[in-house]
């Protein structure tokens, strides 16, 4: 709207004392809200239209050359031109028009009737367009708003519509997705979850069910296979008339933050190795001191062995030689021999010393057997494992570091197998375990006390459980609610990373289950692991 | 002052909750000429301390319940002349002011040289004698 506000603006256009009727003296009639200037030539008239505000242009056409010359400079942005006819003769009124009039008044006997009329319809018509123009302006400026924050967002988006088709996606969505936009527009979004059944897709639930979903994770297979984790969110959208609904989907490419993710992983894992490997280094050194001891020995009694056997041939010569006397000394100090070296005590202990030595051999086998179990990394897709043996190799690892200090009981129930990622499993049963026994070595070292650990499984449900209880100090109440928070941690420092609890609960949340913690300081403190029993692949897996 | 039996035959007690250990040493000294005895727990080596004297103690550390140290410093109040050392694996875990206060003469590593144990074991009897 031009700055007068609600008065016209309108420039009469006439030559120096023009008769009557005076366009300047009807047009005043229009009362205070139009305010009419004249001017007697195409300049000034110019100027009044270049300083803006001018709502309507009025030229008498006794102006001569100066009429086609305001028609030409004021079109098609300027004011609306009405044009003044002294005498009318259609053919003229027809080269006006043609020459971008907007009107043409004869000054005929209607004049003044007409001219104000005319006037006020051509300032509506122009103030119209100029709204529309500027709502037009708003719509392609909030247009190229929308596209500029869509094409330069961080994340992903895609609009697909009833069927799943993609109607929509910006530049990010194309790389994740490993296409243009061009090859992406009407392709099924169902092509990159190949194998996943819809009910597991989060765009096809919003599709279907008109639901939500804020933050989940999911995986999108491109055609060449390459295979890209993404966190999305996505909501139904329909488009206000009525038309069958789509959905909006955010993602972002959440390959770095998982490989982070398992760099805090491994290194949380390392730590508590550490803290392990003294524990290990005594359960391998001490059936390699009685080995290493025994050997030894071995080697003391086959020369005894071999001084004995000097005497048994020595008898076989005096047998083959037939001479009774030779045959009797020789018997007598083979007996002489076996006496001095205690022969039958050595064949003896030499057999006890071999099984003793192979049982110590095999308890070095299993260590590192579970040791090198242990320092295996998952694979990538979720395996079925016995989750007793996960929990009990665990065990053999752990206790050797806690058994001069704590009495472990087992029960463990029979369960199914399930899918899911056993040395992440592995690890959380260890943090567990080895924060049950610095509970109790914070309580009882150096006491002579012993404490207990229960280590239990049992089926929950569908689902398994999988309960750690200890005789420890316990945890306070005010901390039951932070354990589970990164780098909160109330070991000495340098005891712990303050991540342990951290990653068991982001592990067994990526399993789909949960972990729970109970306390009586003084008396016992219990965490429960609970995970789902269900096919591979749906753990938090959403589309 | 030990009678003369003693003089000629040393007791030995010998202390490990690994049965094992305690089978492997009583084999690299069978003919050390010691009366050898056998403890698989602090408890058990205790209880024989207080029946009767033993010349030298030598005891693992890393035990359920009472510790080697926890075991050789009640060993120095019920028979403070005995001889006492520790067999371990974990070193490190004992400060030598600790050594020192409970009277700890030698720390045996495991796994253990057959001739420096014998060795170390005849210095110590030796010494002791010496002293008393």
């Amino acid at each position: 709207m031009n700055s007068g506000g609600d008065q016209v603006h309108i420039i009469v256009v006439r030559p120096a004392g023009s008769d009557t009727p005076d366009p300047v003296a009807i047009l005043e009639r229009l009362g205070p809200e139009a305010r009419i200037d004249a001017v007697a030539d195409a300049e000034r008239c110019l100027s009044h239209c270049a300083a803006g505000g001018v709502d309507l242009v009025v030229v008498d056409e006794r102006l001569g050359p100066d009429c086609d010359r305001l028609l030409e400079m004021l079109q098609p942005d300027g004011p609306p031109v009405v044009l003044l006819q002294r005498d009318a003769q259609e053919g003229r009124a027809l080269r006006a028009f043609r020459k971008g009039a907007a009107e043409c008044v004869a000054a005929g006997a209607a004049f003044a009737e007409v001219l104000p009329v005319v006037a006020l319809e051509q300032i509506q018509r122009r103030r119209a367009l100029r709204e529309r123009g500027a709502a037009e302006r708003r719509i392609r400026d909030l247009e190229r708003d929308n596209r500029n924050i869509i094409q330069n967002l961080n994340s992903a988006l895609l609009v697909v519509d009833s069927s799943g088709k993609i109607v929509f996606c910006n530049p990010l969505a194309e790389i994740i997705l490993g296409e243009s936009e061009r090859d992406l527009r009407g392709r099924s979004l169902w092509d990159w979850f190949p194998g996943i059944p819809p009910e597991e897709i989060h765009v096809a639930r919003a599709l279907a069910n008109g639901e939500r979903s804020k933050g989940g994770e999911s995986q999108v297979t491109r055609a060449d296979g390459s295979v890209v984790p993404i966190g999305i969110s996505c909501a139904p959208v329909s488009n206000g008339q009525g038309e069958e609904p789509g959905a909006v989907a955010v993602f972002s490419d959440l390959t770095e933050i998982k490989q982070l993710q398992r760099q805090v992983l491994q290194t949380e894992k390392m730590a508590s190795i550490g803290q392990l490997a003294a524990g290990v280094a005594h359960e391998i050194n001490n059936p390699m001191g009685f080995i290493h001891a025994n050997l030894y020995q071995m080697g003391e009694y086959l020369s005894d062995l071999r001084g004995a056997w000097d005497s048994v041939e020595a008898l076989q010569k005096a047998v083959a030689r037939g001479e009774v006397q030779d045959i009797q000394d020789a018997a007598a100090q083979l007996a002489a021999a076996s006496d001095e070296a205690d022969i039958a005590f050595v064949l003896s202990d030499l057999g006890k010393a071999i099984r003793e030595s192979q049982e110590g051999s095999e308890r070095i086998r299993h260590i590192v057997h579970d040791l090198r179990d242990f320092s295996h990394r998952d694979s990538e897709e979720q395996v079925l494992a016995d989750i007793n043996q996960c929990l009990d190799s665990t065990a053999n690892i752990v206790w050797p570091m806690m058994k001069h200090l704590v009495l472990l009981e087992k029960e463990y129930h029979d369960l199914p197998e399930i899918y899911c990622f056993p040395m992440q499993l592995k690890q959380v049963f260890m943090n567990l375990m080895v924060n049950a026994y610095q509970s109790i070595d914070e309580c009882c070292g150096d006491t002579g006390k012993m404490g207990r650990v229960w280590l239990r499984t049992e089926l929950r449900g569908k689902g398994v459980a999988i309960v750690v209880t200890d005789t420890g100090v316990g945890i306070a109440p005010e901390n039951l609610s932070r354990i589970f928070d990164p780098f909160f941690t109330t070991k000495k420092v340098g005891a712990g990373t303050g991540l342990g609890l951290s990653t068991c609960f982001n592990i067994v949340e990526r399993h789909g289950g949960s972990l729970r913690v109970e306390s009586t300081p003084g008396a016992e403190t219990s965490f429960t692991v609970l995970l789902p029993n269900r096919p591979p692949g749906t753990e938090r897996r959403v589309g | 002052m030990l009678d003369d039996d003693a003089v000629e035959r040393p007791t030995l007690l010998l202390v490990d909750d690994e049965e094992r250990i305690l089978s492997a040493l009583r084999r690299t000294l069978r003919r050390e000429g010691y009366e050898i005895l056998l403890a698989e727990s602090a408890t058990a080596a205790l209880r024989i301390l207080s029946e009767r004297p033993v010349d030298v103690i030598l005891s693992d550390h890393k035990m359920p319940g009472i510790s080697g140290v926890q075991l050789l410093a009640r060993a120095a109040e019920l028979q403070p002349k005995s001889v006492r050392m520790l067999i371990t694996g974990w070193t490190e875990e004992i400060p030598p002011e600790r050594m020192e206060e409970v009277g700890i003469c030698a720390l045996v590593t495991k796994p253990w040289n057959d001739a420096a144990l014998k060795a170390t074991l005849r210095k110590a009897i030796g010494a002791a004698r010496e002293v008393s």
